[in-house]
């Protein structure tokens, strides 16, 4: 059996514990916990919402789909904007090191307002036509994103270590900040290596 | 006599056509949109998406929950790309329905969150209710305890004079 002491030991901190649990919401008024790390997140999934079936070998006329992600975790509500860009082999990707994004003109742009920790997944449907072959070269005329046609006319060489003509489909993603009340390219990027044949 | 009525009915058909023809132009002119005005209702739904956005952020900074105001935005800014993809494609009236229809919910979810701001602000002007409900709270259950406290060392002390030395072994 304890000694009267130790019960008094007991009931002193279950006092502090209990009065500290009371005073919480009172806290929370003036204290605002400071946001932990923030950032957002931009992936690409296949057509069963899956990190898996990506389209990889492409021909003309026929609907491709992928799901275009974005998290929020800026710690407060975010405004985004969500740029689909086309390059070939020598067209210029974001540069991760500069921070800066591809300077090809977007094809396809949609926003997207999220919730702090929301999620927005929208799917992209492309496909490509008026595609040509000719003298180790290929040309897409153009390339349909979600109903959108766009004349591209891209070519591409031959590549002869991977045996193909390849293009590639990617998205970047872009933050509005309200105070410059403009869009930044947040650095973030997704592509699809695509195989035209 | 036979000569006037047949005039009279080319006079008509000609009057008829001059009518026509003076009516579609008029209505081209009326509803005919240009990529100048297009471009402008384009830019004014994104300025009024940006103003929208930033009072949702303004009431969320307010401590207000802007959930219920995001699928608006969203909705809003669907309308919006479509607006600009349709200028992009060369389809101007699309393109000024688009605009106009982000921004008249652009203008909606403004309103809204400001309501939204003022509600939290007031909120927030009754922070001393949440401390006094604390300090009650905190009092009550210290003098809770200190009951329990007491009621137990009694039957503790009880206990303990009651109890008689026993000799075992």
């Amino acid at each position: 059996m304890w000694a009267l002491n130790d019960y008094k030991t007991v009931f002193i901190a279950a006092e502090l514990i209990g009065v500290l649990v009371c005073c919480i919401p009172s806290v929370m008024v003036f204290v605002r916990l400071p946001p932990g790390e923030t950032f957002s997140e931009l992936y690409v999934l296949g057509s069963e919402h899956m990190m898996e079936d990506y389209p990889s070998n492409v021909t003309s006329g026929v609907d491709y789909l992928v799901y275009v992600g974005v998290v929020n975790h800026l710690g407060n509500a975010a405004y985004y904007e969500v740029l689909v860009k086309f390059r070939n082999e020598t067209d210029p990707l974001p540069n991760s090191t500069s921070m800066t994004p591809s300077a090809l003109s977007p094809l396809y742009t949609y926003r997207v307002f999220l919730d702090d920790n929301g999620t927005s997944e929208v799917p992209l449907t492309f496909s490509f036509s008026s595609t040509s072959f000719s003298g180790g070269q290929s040309t897409v005329g153009s390339l349909t994103i979600n109903g959108v046609q766009s004349l591209v006319d891209k070519s591409s060489s031959w590549d002869a270590v991977n045996s193909g003509y390849y293009y590639q489909l990617f998205v970047e993603l872009w933050v509005y900040g309200p105070a410059s009340d403009g869009f930044t390219y947040n650095n973030r990027f997704v592509s699809l290596w695509l195989k035209l044949a | 006599m036979g000569g006037g009525a047949g005039l009279r009915f080319w006079v008509n058909v000609f009057a008829v056509c001059l009518l026509s023809v003076c009516v579609l132009c008029f209505v081209r002119g009326a509803f005919a949109v240009t990529f100048q005005e297009a471009s402008d209702q384009v830019a004014a739904a994104d300025q009024a998406l940006r103003v929208a956005f930033n009072s949702v952020l303004d009431a969320e900074q307010s401590g207000a929950n802007v959930s219920v105001l995001l699928p608006r935005l969203n909705e809003a800014g669907v309308a919006l790309s479509g607006a600009e993809m349709a200028l992009k494609a060369g389809n101007y009236s699309d393109a000024v329905s688009g605009a106009l229809a982000c921004k008249s919910l652009a203008s909606g979810v403004s309103d809204d969150a400001v309501v939204l701001k003022n509600g939290a602000v007031a909120a927030w002007g009754y922070w001393w209710v949440t401390v006094l409900l604390s300090v009650a709270a905190s009092v009550v259950f210290a003098g809770a305890v200190f009951l329990v406290w007491r009621w137990f060392r009694r039957g503790y002390v009880k206990k303990m004079l009651g109890s008689r030395p026993e000799v075992t072994g």
